[in-house]
């Protein structure tokens, strides 16, 4: 079941933050449940969670704890079942549809295990492509997408395709895509998951490099201790339960 | 996202598989030049059945006699004319003043003398004399030959029944070209498959003038240019400009009166009136019995073709839009493949902020460039299918003696054919495309 509470409209979901400015989120009584053949199967339940803005919190958990769905809530991937969240003032359980996308479009900036660039896109064009979905002029995405490209280091392969890249490579196009929209909550589901040793490290020292230049709050789901002990905070997960 | 950005991306998209993008822009092509050729064949055929029907003239095209009606036969497409009659300017412009009357062209006849050279060197290099005979009933056994020359307005030839068989018509007004019929090519024992062989020949056209004993002629040279059917010129064996006919019957009248010249006293030898419409023709005849002229047209047997060329269009039609809808099948299922494989990409879209409005317009816009790109190429290929059917059905017509046909591109349908197979494809792209915009964003994260 849904609870709604009074919040800021949710067409504020579509104006874009400047850098510098972390969205605080405020998680209470969070369930969320898929269907099962044997019934509905609780993959959160009654999480409570705090950041405060410009926060940086690493979730872990084993298989199956729900990190993936926290993520996928906060980030507007799916609507909110049951419970309350915001996430810089705005109330998630109040988006649906169109609200939700441009949640997603101007509040939120996604990293995925597996990179999730378009193959058929150079490097260039798929950071710009979060500016397209924004209905950015083409002059300032294609000037965004070199400034960030520039910033994680990639200026020189900005007409490489995605197969023309190594794994680090994909993943660092794959935070300037995120950060194309200046999202002010910066979502990494298992960032470092395809990624040698090396290249882990490169790319989560970029991830908190630019946390700390652009302000924004940074939410890291991993496995990897290692990875998880750099963050200020660390919460665990188990079976959909918050436990530390 | 402006529909500029989308189409990037669709064409983006199409390219990512080339293989499977050729293959469905070819299934589409392949269907929509069979609905194209088809059509344009079965219009090209309808158009030639029916000019073959209307002598080359217009379907609506009414040929009047110098003549009276016979009461017993008005009714029927080719019907005999009754006891001769003057046809004069007078009776023309009553016959143009009728409604549904869009245009009166006069026809002219003169009878001249002509001498052809001995021997007649033909464009393939042959030579030919006269058969060694009296001349027949043309000839007066000393190689002259006396024809009837038929004028005609050749400026608006397009209105007459007139089937050019080989060269070209005579300038308007020249009083140095001529055309030849069958009936000029039989006098040297040809036929209508030698047409292109007479091009190029001079020979001496003089209208005679009666000085009671002695009779003069005009002599000019003229040169034959072309060959045509004879529908515009039934009693003759040469056409010509209007002009240079009717002055050469102006020259023959104002001699004294001589039978041997075989001239009518009717200013005109006959008249094709043009109606508005196959609907009027009938209604048109009957006003122009109405004046006192005999008149002719095959309405009925036009109709009846008319009708018989519909069904067989109708039935190629079906025929082409079975292909194309079973081309825009192999454009959803290719789609459907499509989803299939980018659902985590259909997901990481949406993750950074596409509607599901954007997804459904990426899909179909990915299908509308299937379709149209095959609709062109398609159509492109079907008219150049129509058009090699063309050269060599006009090979065979040409060779039988026959007119040959003129390609009709029906643009309209050219357009429908690449308009259809796009929105056959959107159709076809349709579910595909609402089954990707429903996929939640979520896919980002569980593929």
């Amino acid at each position: 079941m849904r609870r709604s509470a009074p919040g800021p409209d949710p067409a504020r979901a579509a104006v874009p933050s400047p850098d510098g400015a972390g969205a605080a989120i405020a998680v209470r009584g969070l369930t969320h449940r898929y269907p099962a053949p044997g019934g509905d199967l609780a993959v959160l339940a009654d999480v409570r969670l705090d950041v405060p803005p410009g926060g940086y919190v690493a979730v872990t958990g084993p298989s199956g704890a729900g990190k993936s769905t926290l993520l996928s809530v906060l980030g507007g991937l799916e609507p909110l079942q049951e419970g309350a969240a915001t996430v810089g003032g705005i109330d998630l359980a109040r988006l649906r549809g169109d609200d939700l996308a441009a949640y997603r479009r101007a509040t939120v900036g996604f990293v995925f295990q597996h990179f999730g660039l378009l193959e058929a896109l150079t490097a260039a064009e798929n950071v710009e492509l979060a500016g397209t979905l924004a209905g950015r002029r083409t002059t300032a995405r294609r000037r965004r997408a070199a400034e960030l490209l520039a910033a994680v280091g990639l200026a020189d392969r900005a007409d490489h395709r995605p197969l023309q890249l190594s794994g680090g490579e994909r993943q660092r196009v794959a935070i300037a895509r995120a950060l194309a929209n200046r999202p002010r909550l910066l979502l990494a589901d298992e960032p470092t998951g395809n990624l040698d040793e090396g290249s882990a490290t490169a790319v989560i020292e970029l991830l908190e490099r630019l946390r700390r230049e652009r302000g924004c709050t940074l939410l890291v789901v991993t496995h990897n201790r290692a990875l998880a002990a750099r963050a200020p905070r660390c919460v665990a997960l188990d079976r959909g339960i918050l436990v530390s | 996202m402006t529909w500029r950005d989308v189409a990037v991306l669709a064409a983006r998209g199409v390219r990512r598989r080339p293989g499977r993008a050729v293959l469905t822009v070819l299934a589409v092509a392949l269907a929509t030049a069979l609905f194209s050729a088809l059509l344009t064949v079965s219009r090209t055929a309808e158009v030639r059945v029916l000019d073959e029907l209307a002598e080359g003239g217009p379907l609506a095209g009414i040929t009047v006699a110098a003549a009276e009606p016979d009461p017993n036969q008005v009714d029927r497409d080719d019907a005999d004319p009754g006891e001769p009659r003057n046809l004069d300017d007078g009776a023309l412009a009553e016959m143009a003043a009728l409604p549904d009357v869009e245009e009166v062209l006069p026809v002219v006849a003169a009878r001249v003398a002509v001498i052809p050279p001995d021997p007649v060197t033909l464009a393939d290099g042959t030579e030919l004399s006269l058969p060694d005979d009296d001349g027949g009933p043309a000839g007066d056994g000393n190689g002259m030959l006396f024809e009837t020359v038929v004028g005609v307005d050749l400026g608006r030839a397009g209105d007459l029944p007139i089937s050019v068989l080989a060269g070209r018509l005579p300038q308007r007004g020249s009083r140095v070209e001529v055309v030849a019929t069958p009936t000029w090519l039989a006098r040297f024992d040809l036929d209508r498959t030698d047409a292109d062989r007479m091009l190029g020949v001079e020979i001496q056209l003089g209208p005679p003038r009666s000085f009671g004993d002695a009779v003069r002629a005009r002599w000019t040279r003229a040169e034959i240019v072309g060959v045509v059917a004879q529908e515009a010129a039934e009693a003759g064996a040469l056409l010509a400009p209007f002009a240079a006919v009717s002055e050469a019957r102006t020259w023959t009248l104002a001699g004294e009166d001589d039978e041997r010249f075989g001239l009518a006293s009717s200013p005109y030898s006959g008249a094709f009136v043009v109606a508005r419409g196959l609907d009027e023709v009938a209604s048109v005849r009957n006003d122009i019995h109405d004046i006192g002229y005999a008149t002719r047209a095959p309405e009925n047997v036009i109709a009846s073709v008319q009708r018989y060329l519909r069904v067989v269009e109708i039935v190629l039609a079906g025929i082409g839009l079975i292909a194309l809808a079973i081309a825009a099948m192999g454009i959803g299922n290719a789609l459907l493949a499509a989803v299939r494989e980018r659902r985590r990409e259909i997901g990481v879209l949406k993750a950074i902020g596409a509607r599901d409005r954007d997804v459904l317009r990426l899909f179909l816009t990915e299908a509308g460039v299937l379709g149209l790109v095959g609709g062109l190429v398609g159509t492109l290929l079907g008219l150049g299918l129509a058009a090699l059917v063309g050269v060599v059905v006009n090979d065979f017509l040409r060779g039988e003696g026959l007119a040959g046909i003129e390609l009709q591109i029906p643009l309209g349908i050219a357009a429908a054919s690449v308009a259809g197979a796009g929105l056959l494809a959107l159709v076809a792209g349709g579910l595909p495309a609402r089954r990707a915009a429903r996929l939640p964003a979520r896919e980002a994260v569980e593929a």
